[in-house]
């Protein structure tokens, strides 16, 4: 097989189709100090400004070797253009939803003022968007680009609070559910707006992690949202849940994802038997150990065995810690590339 | 069954099953009935949280049941509070919480909270997004004899280490144990950043913390699970 481009090493490999190699992705972020001091950009101008966000995020492919780009480091763009407080001004932090509008039980639970249109006019969410229209410029069609949206129960956490989110998944699940009905419109809006500016596809975080939440409560509360939303989306959607997910990829796979990012703490093998090939799966590079704090050798271990085990796109597992040092980022694109087909 | 052990039944059943308000009747109610308030919490709303901890380590509870659970108790602690400080019940140890810089997640930590605050321990909660210094200076002020960090996310978790080099810095180190937790967190990188224990969960928070109490402290005879402090 001849040598792909990176998008359509991606694109294929999202198919489930052959590939000349496995593709090594950013799919969250591979944002790090290293990474930041070779391209230039740091936070938080990386989080705040398209043009240090494009630049940071192309690093990725360009610096280190990864066949997709993800300008979108933070998860909290949609939620201060939705009202909480984020502190974007830390250079040694990814900036978080501080406040929660809908914790006052007495707040009611509605989309601000203007939406859609006023929230994409915020300044946060326009970065992204432009960033993503930088990055198209440059990269044209030879490097995947994705762009990233949080589903209506990640948004739930920001806007109503975690805790009192989940103690409500028992107590009140009207309340739950008004919560998930108001916000499932700001995925599509923001997901529409990535893939006009050129994004090739789109990474759905939405966190009902067995960390969390039994898997029961995925089926119950946001299948039916994932099933009614996600084919609105024009492009491949590809679900990021952190933690132990492997009791719910059962209830993923019917939700009309392309593939699904997971975590180290699912192995490979029996994750890619729960898909039924009804999703393509990609991850899941140990990050707290093995990318932070182990060596070379030890990521080139890890994702040929993901490779062996035949998931189809090489990537980190979650957001990278900062400190990550950029070798261990270079041997999982080094790995992908030792596996091309002769 | 007798009627004080139809109270302290309903406390175990309705805490179990975070029924908040019958666990706040049935505590008013031990109370003016005068049921001693060790007794109710010792025979009565400690042991449905062990039991809810046990479930949750099973994978038969999740974090909404601890919640609702968690809730439930500490209305009846609210009643409980100012009449166990009259009993003159030693705590059973000090314990420095927090959730590191950068992160501003509190659910796992105020789990652990309630539990250590359950099982004896005196409490101080810094909170989320806790700097360096803040932890140091607490640990000058209150001398606890355990800190409890948490972080649940990845790019949080390495803020362990800028903690422990702190303390280390303040020359703090070695007068306490650190224990830490969280979602993403492992026992090896526990131990690879230098923390005395790992705790994947509320419940083993408690064990781990009166594990390592008893280390720094041989002369201080911790409570076993369970039993009165």
């Amino acid at each position: 097989m001849g040598r792909m481009t990176s998008k359509a090493r991606f694109l294929a490999a999202l198919a489930g189709q052959p590939v000349d190699r496995p593709p090594a992705a950013s799919i969250v972020s591979v944002a790090t100090y290293e990474l930041m001091d070779l391209a230039g950009p740091h936070f938080p101008e990386a989080n705040v400004e398209p043009e240090p966000m494009a630049t940071l995020a192309a690093a990725a492919h360009e610096r280190l070797g990864f066949d997709s780009v993800m300008p979108i480091f933070s998860i909290a763009q949609e939620a201060v253009a939705l009202g909480c407080e984020v502190d974007w001004s830390e250079s040694t932090m990814m900036p978080n939803p501080a406040t929660h509008p809908w914790a006052d039980r007495s707040a009611p639970i509605r989309l601000p003022d203007g939406f859609p249109d006023a929230f994409l006019e915020d300044t946060y969410v326009r970065c992204a968007v432009e960033a993503i229209r930088l990055l198209k410029r440059h990269f044209g069609d030879r490097v995947m680009i994705l762009g990233k949206v949080m589903g209506p129960w990640t948004l739930s956490y920001h806007l109503y609070d975690v805790q009192e989110f989940l103690y409500d998944t028992l107590m009140d699940p009207d309340r739950v559910r008004r919560s998930l009905d108001t916000l499932q419109a700001v995925p599509l809006v923001f997901a529409k707006a990535q893939l006009e500016a050129g994004a090739d596809a789109i990474v759905w975080a939405d966190h009902a992690t067995g960390d969390l939440v039994r898997n029961t409560m995925y089926r119950d509360f946001l299948l039916p949202y994932h099933q009614a939303l996600v084919p609105q989306v024009p492009a491949p959607v590809i679900l990021h849940c952190c933690g132990p997910t492997l009791d719910r990829i059962q209830f993923f796979r019917e939700a009309g994802f392309a593939a699904f990012h997971f975590e180290s703490q699912v192995p490979p093998a029996a994750a890619l038997a729960e898909t039924q090939g009804k999703l393509r799966l990609a991850g899941n590079i140990n990050n707290p150990v093995t990318l932070f704090a182990r060596g070379p050798a030890e990521v080139r271990a890890e994702a040929q065995r993901a490779i062996d085990a035949g998931i189809h796109i090489i990537a980190p597992e979650c957001a990278v810690p900062l400190q990550t040092p950029l070798r261990n980022l270079r041997e999982i694109v080094q790995t992908c590339e030792a596996n091309r087909t002769r | 069954m007798s009627v004080d052990d139809e109270i302290l039944r309903g406390l175990y059943e309705h805490t179990l099953r975070g029924h908040a308000a019958e666990v706040r009747a049935l505590t008013e109610q031990g109370i003016a009935r005068g049921i001693p308030p060790l007794d109710l919490l010792f025979r009565g709303l400690l042991p449905a949280l062990q039991e809810v901890g046990r479930r949750f380590e099973l994978r038969e509870y999740f974090v909404p049941e601890m919640l609702v659970s968690a809730k439930a108790l500490q209305g009846a602690l609210a009643l409980l509070r100012p009449l166990l400080a009259e009993t003159g019940a030693t705590p059973t140890g000090k314990i420095v919480m927090a959730t590191v810089k950068g992160d501003l997640h509190d659910i796992g930590k105020n789990l652990c909270n309630i539990m250590l605050e359950g099982a004896g321990f005196t409490v101080v909660d810094l909170g989320t997004n806790v700097p360096a210094e803040a932890v140091v200076a607490a640990v000058r002020e209150h001398r606890p004899p355990l800190v409890g960090f948490s972080a649940f996310l990845t790019t949080t978790m390495s803020m362990f280490k800028v903690n422990l080099d702190a303390l280390a810095r303040a020359g703090l180190r070695d007068q306490v144990r650190v224990l830490v937790g969280g979602a993403p967190v492992t026992p090896e990188f526990a131990r690879a950043i230098g923390a005395d224990g790992y705790a994947p969960d509320a419940n083993s928070t408690v064990r781990l913390a009166r594990q390592l109490l008893a280390e720094v402290r041989p002369e201080v005879e911790t409570a076993p699970e369970g039993a009165l402090p």
